[in-house]
């Protein structure tokens, strides 16, 4: 991510005063909305392979699930949750106006972010400890693949939350434009989901 | 023409089409030596033939990219060129360079011209598309360098725009990524891996940078369409491009002996590579219908949309149809790829060249648009190549999906050499639709010399 | 649409998820890179194989021949001649070139002594036992 994530031109600014406030439509960016899409695309199809995959050797798999930390993919799950809930508290804050507010639930959000980042840390450390690779079998070549891949959109996440963060804490944001946290939201909203749907059918069906 | 210096790039555009007439020489010479084996031989072994039609290739686009971004840079940031002189130097040193390079081809056996050029102090030679002598790359990375520093002082002193960035960006990774033809382990896995580093980050990454700013120019111009639109529709296209075309690397990693996770994250990434081309399309038509101006120079309209429309059914479509691995499997290294392979050149890289040229020449030449007869040749010359350039596709998919029939599917699989004869019809046709292809340029550089009734300077 | 679509977003996302996929893509080379030396056959690159690759590129065979599928597609696939023809049938016919056969593609010969054609049979053999993922789906590549 670059440092210009925040900054707005001129015009684009011109265009959205005319257009504020605006109750309907997708909230955010447009442009956000086209990468979340690929984004889901490309998940779209990676979960979509895993099934059939699994479907051609499922007692490879299964053997395979139950070495997972079962306990740490439902807590990181919680944890998500409570983090997509924060940043939409502070959605809801900068509506009002308060930018402090939204800083500090997006803040929580963050943290909580952090937290995902720790325990999942932990089971990477854990399974390459034991040895395993995205070579090991097609079973851990999704998990490994999939989790990683979901990782990276975490910290990706992470760091457009403290961009916005930083922005709405010097009072960047207001009542009318905001755009820029939802924006963030949008993104944060879509990471969560794809674990949402990833946790269950790496984790957890059988 | 706005900008004094912008004059640099008309060397430029005339080099690269006298290029573009020899890749089409040699490559009818191939087309013949596929079914008349000895034709030609030993003067021009397929090989060598071969060699000088690709690099060719290569260099010519090089000289349009240089020449395009000569004549966009300055009228982007409204400012002159840094150096026009250094411009015309890198012109001859590139040329010169090219020349000599294709004469040692065509002059010297390869081994001979590996030991004469240093390829025993760096190996780089004889992999494909790379075959250049090692002081021929150097050559390539100075007048990269000094191709790059001009555009970019150019850009330092003027406006930023999204167009001359995305441009510059494009540039500087094509210049980062030739890099990568200075590393040739032993280990051929290895050798092939980064390999396509110089060449799939190439053309279906950092070039298509240039390929979408390029369009992206040419398009504001002719449609006066307002720049906030094109720009943020340019920023989306290569965002897809990139975010599928990174990981879609990894289509070439099937049968390579790397790692078979690649078959997963290549067909993945990789089917979604179409997503960008469809994109262009629909943004080109949908500029096009959205125009504020009739622009006279409606040869550059046309070869603007047949970017659009060629570029998605030769990378995108052609590429999809044998990208997923299970497919790939059986089609990977057939005439198949050679289809996929000439219209994705055609359609992406030569079209866009094309496009730049029709739009800046005239104006290069003091006219807004050339005559009404002169547009009218350009533009039956755009019909007959890429017509012909379509067929030939079809025609080696058709010589394609009969070798991978009859040497990989059928259960008494038949030799290579037994499979040649069996498609040499698909061969015969393939040549005379590249005569018709060779028609359509003279017809187009006829274009060039079309007197009388020029429309009256911009 | 969406009412907001703005330039400077769609460029924050461009640079953006450029940055991303591109450290993805450096992450999978890393693991690529370590898990190599289980497929690459690299135990068995001796100076005779580094010497037959040299050979194999000095003399631009890839410029009708494919290896491993890519090269041109003029003659044949030369990644599993080793074990589709064996190493004197490949000395025998490289030494025999050109053929002379009136309109039949023809190979020049690259006069190579017979040590340099037991280092081309060398490359091709380590070649051959590259693990390719089962590729070429039969032997005639």
């Amino acid at each position: 991510m670059n440092t210009q994530v925040l900054v707005i031109d001129p015009a684009a600014g011109l265009a959205r005063e005319a257009r504020a406030p605006r109750e309907e439509g997708l909230p955010g960016d447009f442009a956000i909305w086209i990468f979340i899409l690929a984004e889901m695309l490309a998940f779209g199809v990676l979960f979509v392979a895993y099934a059939f995959t699994r479907a051609g050797d499922v007692e490879l798999f299964n053997a395979s699930q139950e070495t997972l930390n079962r306990t740490a993919g439902a807590i990181n799950t919680l944890v998500l949750i409570t983090s997509s809930y924060f940043v939409m508290r502070a959605v809801t804050a900068i509506k009002h106006g308060l930018s402090k507010d939204c800083a500090w639930w997006l803040g929580a959000a963050l943290m909580l972010g952090g937290v995902f980042v720790g325990i999942k840390a932990m089971e990477f450390h854990d399974k390459f400890a034991a040895g395993i690779t995205l070579s090991t079998n097609s079973f851990y070549m999704f998990y490994l693949a999939l989790t990683f891949f979901h990782f990276m959109h975490v910290l990706m996440g992470m760091i457009i939350l403290a961009f916005v963060i930083a922005k709405a804490w010097r009072g960047g944001y207001s009542r009318q434009d905001h755009v820029g946290v939802e924006t963030g939201a949008s993104f944060w909203h879509m990471v969560d989901l794809l674990w949402i749907i990833l946790f269950p059918l790496v984790y957890v069906i059988r | 023409m706005q900008y004094q210096s912008q004059a640099v790039a008309k060397p430029y555009f005339i080099a690269a089409i006298g290029l573009f007439v020899g890749q089409i020489l040699f490559g009818l010479i191939m087309g013949l030596q596929y079914v008349i084996g000895d034709f030609l031989f030993p003067a021009i072994p397929f090989n060598v033939a071969r060699m000088v039609h690709t690099n060719l290739l290569i260099v010519w686009l090089l000289f349009g990219f240089m020449g395009a971004s000569y004549f966009l840079v300055p009228e982007e940031t409204e400012t002159e060129l840094f150096s026009p002189k250094l411009a015309i130097i890198t012109f001859w040193v590139f040329l010169v360079a090219g020349a000599l390079t294709v004469l040692g081809y065509l002059l010297v056996p390869y081994s001979t011209l590996a030991e004469m050029t240093g390829n025993n102090i760096l190996a780089t030679m004889g992999r494909e598309f790379l075959e250049q002598p090692l002081i021929t790359k150097i050559g390539i990375v100075i007048v990269a360098l000094s191709f790059l520093f001009n555009i970019t002082m150019t850009l330092l002193k003027g406006r930023k725009t999204s167009i001359s960035l995305v441009l510059t960006l494009g540039l500087l990774g094509l210049a980062v990524f030739f890099l990568f033809s200075f590393y040739n382990p032993v280990n051929l896995v290895k050798d092939k891996y980064y390999w396509w580093w110089v060449v799939h980050l190439w053309v279906e990454g950092v070039w298509e940078l240039i390929l979408g700013a390029i369009l992206a120019f040419v398009l504001i111009k002719v449609t006066g369409v307002d720049r906030e639109v094109i720009e943020k529709w340019l920023y989306v296209i290569i965002t897809m491009t990139l975010i599928t075309g990174i990981i879609g690397t990894g289509h070439h990693y099937y049968w390579i002996g790397a790692p078979e996770y690649w078959q997963w994250w290549g067909s993945i990434f990789s089917a979604l590579e179409p997503i960008p081309f469809f994109m262009m399309t629909v943004f080109a038509f949908n500029m096009v219908s959205r125009r504020r101006r009739e622009h006279p120079n409606k040869a550059a309209v046309l070869w603007a949309l047949g970017t659009g429309v060629l570029a998605f059914l030769g990378a995108g479509v052609w590429g999809f149809l044998h990208t997923l691995a299970p497919v790939n499997y059986y089609t990977h290294g057939t005439q198949l790829t050679a289809a996929h392979g000439h219209l994705a050149f055609y359609g992406a890289y030569v079209a866009v060249v094309l496009t730049m040229i029709s739009y800046a020449m005239p104006i290069l030449r003091g006219r807004a648009a050339n005559s009404e007869k002169a547009q009218n040749m350009e533009k039956l010359a755009f019909w007959l190549m890429s017509i012909s350039m379509l067929v030939i596709t079809l025609l080696l998919t058709g010589a394609g999906i009969v070798q991978i029939w009859l040497q990989r599917i059928s259960p008494t699989p038949m030799g290579f050499m037994a499979v040649q004869d069996q498609v040499s019809i698909f061969y015969w046709l393939r040549e005379g639709t590249g005569v018709v292809f060779l028609i359509g340029l003279v017809i187009y550089i006829s274009s060039f010399f079309v007197k009388g009734g020029a429309k009256a300077a911009a | 649409m969406s009412t907001t679509f703005t330039k400077s977003m769609a460029r924050n996302i461009f640079y953006g998820g450029s940055v991303f996929f591109f450290l993805l893509f450096v992450a999978l080379t890393v693991d690529t890179t370590h898990t190599l030396p289980k497929r690459d056959n690299s135990q068995n690159i001796t100076p005779s194989v580094e010497r037959g690759k040299k050979l194999w590129e000095t003399n631009n065979c890839i410029g009708c021949h494919t290896l491993l599928g890519e090269g041109a597609y003029f003659a044949p696939e030369l990644g599993n001649v080793y074990k589709r023809r064996g190493p004197e049938f490949i000395k025998i016919w490289i030494k025999s070139q050109p053929t002379g056969a009136p309109g039949r593609r023809q190979m020049p010969n690259f006069h190579l002594t017979d040590e340099e054609l037991d280092d081309l049979v060398n490359f091709l053999k380590y070649t051959s036992e590259i693990n390719t993922a089962k590729w070429p789906p039969n032997i005639e590549g």
